[in-house]
């Protein structure tokens, strides 16, 4: 099977103080179809980086992106605009703009693409119900929780229907009970729209919780992948093995602040 | 009234009399007309070149680095002259423009050019302050630069481009008292004629309040106007 988010050598480095970074030292990625794809690394890894080249809010230095048959890399301002379209993002800060109400930033998408009105307020309705918000239809961002914010996000980024959802450490800003929802619905998202979500993170719990499939990047390489399970159950990369060793020793600990209360 | 001869209450009590007032009131209107001018010329030739200035920077969403630094020079040149000078500069523009170079509209001119390169600073600064996430957001999405920058940059910042129209608003109030020196009238001139010229200094008390009272509402007003918009978006 063929896959279907792809990238070919992907090279890209930043300047700091005349000093040149290189952040992304060759990237070949294979995504499936339907799947959901963990990106795991340490901070400044690289895989953040990875996932904005993926729909070029960051350029690459060189080397190709592929979804489905279109070359993303390949694409002109304005095919790009078009394109972006179908494929939504979600951010760690949520990114929510502050001067629209929950109806109207979910509408700004759809607003692009010259919807007419009575089409936008009812696959507004869709999307609010789908994340399950519909009674803060006309709140602003500023009133609503972490968790709330991140499902306008989602809702935000599903209004278009994407094919793909890149997630860009979506959870890390929110407390263990809403990042257990928000997987959910990303989950639920995965399984009733089809898309192909990939999700990059340093929360080893999320990945083992949602994913299918994982590359552990290291350094601006892929040091690791495969399936989810056998990745963490023997991982060959240093940074797999800290990440598995971080999470038994927390579990360790739990274990522990768990006996002193009774 | 003046010091010398009369005790500080009474020259006070003289400063709110219908007297001073009958004088003072033509003088506040043309103060206020060449606000008025000056702060629409403004707000509207500082917002464009604050966006071009935003939006072609470095960091701006189409970098443009020739238009940049070139603005940027310009208006550093426009801000680093004094304003009575730039009044001076500006006199034989108003007499090509308007056909005499005194006058409370030859004045707008030389007040609008002073105060548009602040204030377009100033809704720079404003611009340039919003999160970058919210416009990569917008980006992904697939928004054109004109839809980022009218439809989610502008909106966002609003509440502090009232903040910087207010500041800009009380320096243009501040300089058309300078104005009234070259012909211009308002309440500066008053304020030089009567007041230090003839000693009057129930005048001046006067003008000084008028002025205090202008700046005080004009704070308020944009003060109050923010902090609405803050509070319907739940940000404070």
């Amino acid at each position: 099977m063929s896959s279907y988010i792809r990238t070919e050598n992907l090279y890209k480095s930043f300047r700091t103080k005349g000093n040149n970074v290189q952040v992304l030292k060759g990237i070949n990625l294979e995504v499936q179809k339907g799947d959901i794809y963990g990106v795991v690394g340490f901070s400044g890894a690289g895989k953040s980086t990875l996932v904005r080249c993926i729909n070029r809010l960051e350029e690459p230095d060189s080397g190709k992106v592929f979804i489905g048959e279109t070359e993303i890399t390949a694409l002109s301002k304005r095919e790009l605009a078009t394109k972006r379209r179908k494929i939504g993002m979600i951010f760690q800060n949520f990114n929510l703009f502050d001067a629209k109400t929950v109806f109207e930033n979910i509408a700004y998408p759809l607003e692009l693409e010259k919807a007419k009105k009575k089409d936008i307020q009812k696959r507004v309705d869709e999307l609010l119900e789908l994340v399950g918000l519909t009674e803060k239809k006309h709140a602003y961002p500023g009133q609503l929780s972490g968790g709330q914010k991140q499902r306008v996000g989602i809702a935000r980024a599903l209004a278009n229907n994407p094919d793909v959802l890149l997630s860009d450490e979506a959870t890390s800003a929110l407390d263990p009970q809403s990042t257990l929802a928000i997987l959910d619905l990303l989950r639920k998202i995965n399984k009733e729209l089809g898309l192909t979500i990939i999700l990059i993170t340093h929360e080893l719990e999320v990945v083992k919780y949602l994913c299918n499939n994982v590359a552990v990047i290291e350094d601006g390489i892929i040091v690791e992948e495969g399936e989810v399970r056998n990745i963490f159950l023997n991982p060959n990369s240093n940074t797999g093995k800290v990440f598995l060793k971080v999470s038994k020793e927390f579990q360790k600990n739990e274990f522990v602040s768990g006996g002193e209360g009774i | 009234m003046s010091l010398r001869r009369y005790s500080l209450w009474e020259v006070v009590k003289h400063a709110f009399s219908k007297e001073v007032w009958d004088v003072l009131w033509p003088a506040i209107g043309d103060t206020l007309y060449m606000v008025i001018f000056t702060a629409v010329i403004t707000l509207v030739l500082g917002i464009m070149l604050g966006i071009v200035l935003a939006v072609t920077g470095k960091e701006g969403i189409t970098p443009v680095s020739w238009l940049h630094r070139g603005l940027g020079t310009i208006i550093n040149c426009l801000r680093s002259l004094p304003q009575i000078i730039m009044i001076i500069i500006t006199l034989p523009l108003a007499r090509a423009l308007l056909g005499k170079a005194y006058g409370v509209n030859a004045c707008i001119i030389a007040l609008a050019a002073s105060c548009t390169p602040m204030f377009a600073r100033l809704i720079e600064g404003a611009l340039l302050e919003l999160e970058k996430g919210k416009i990569e957001a917008a980006k992904s999405m697939g928004s054109t630069n004109l839809k980022i920058i009218f439809g989610i940059m502008l909106p966002e910042v609003i509440p502090a481009m009232i903040r910087a129209f207010t500041v800009a608003l009380i320096a243009i109030i501040s300089m058309t008292a300078l104005a009234g020196n070259f012909g211009a009238g308002g309440v500066g001139d008053i304020a030089v004629r009567f007041g230090f010229n003839r000693f009057q200094h129930d005048m001046l008390i006067a003008t000084v309040f008028s002025l205090i009272v202008m700046v005080q509402v004009v704070q308020t007003i944009g003060d109050v106007c923010s902090k609405l918009i803050l509070k319907k978006r739940h940000l404070i």
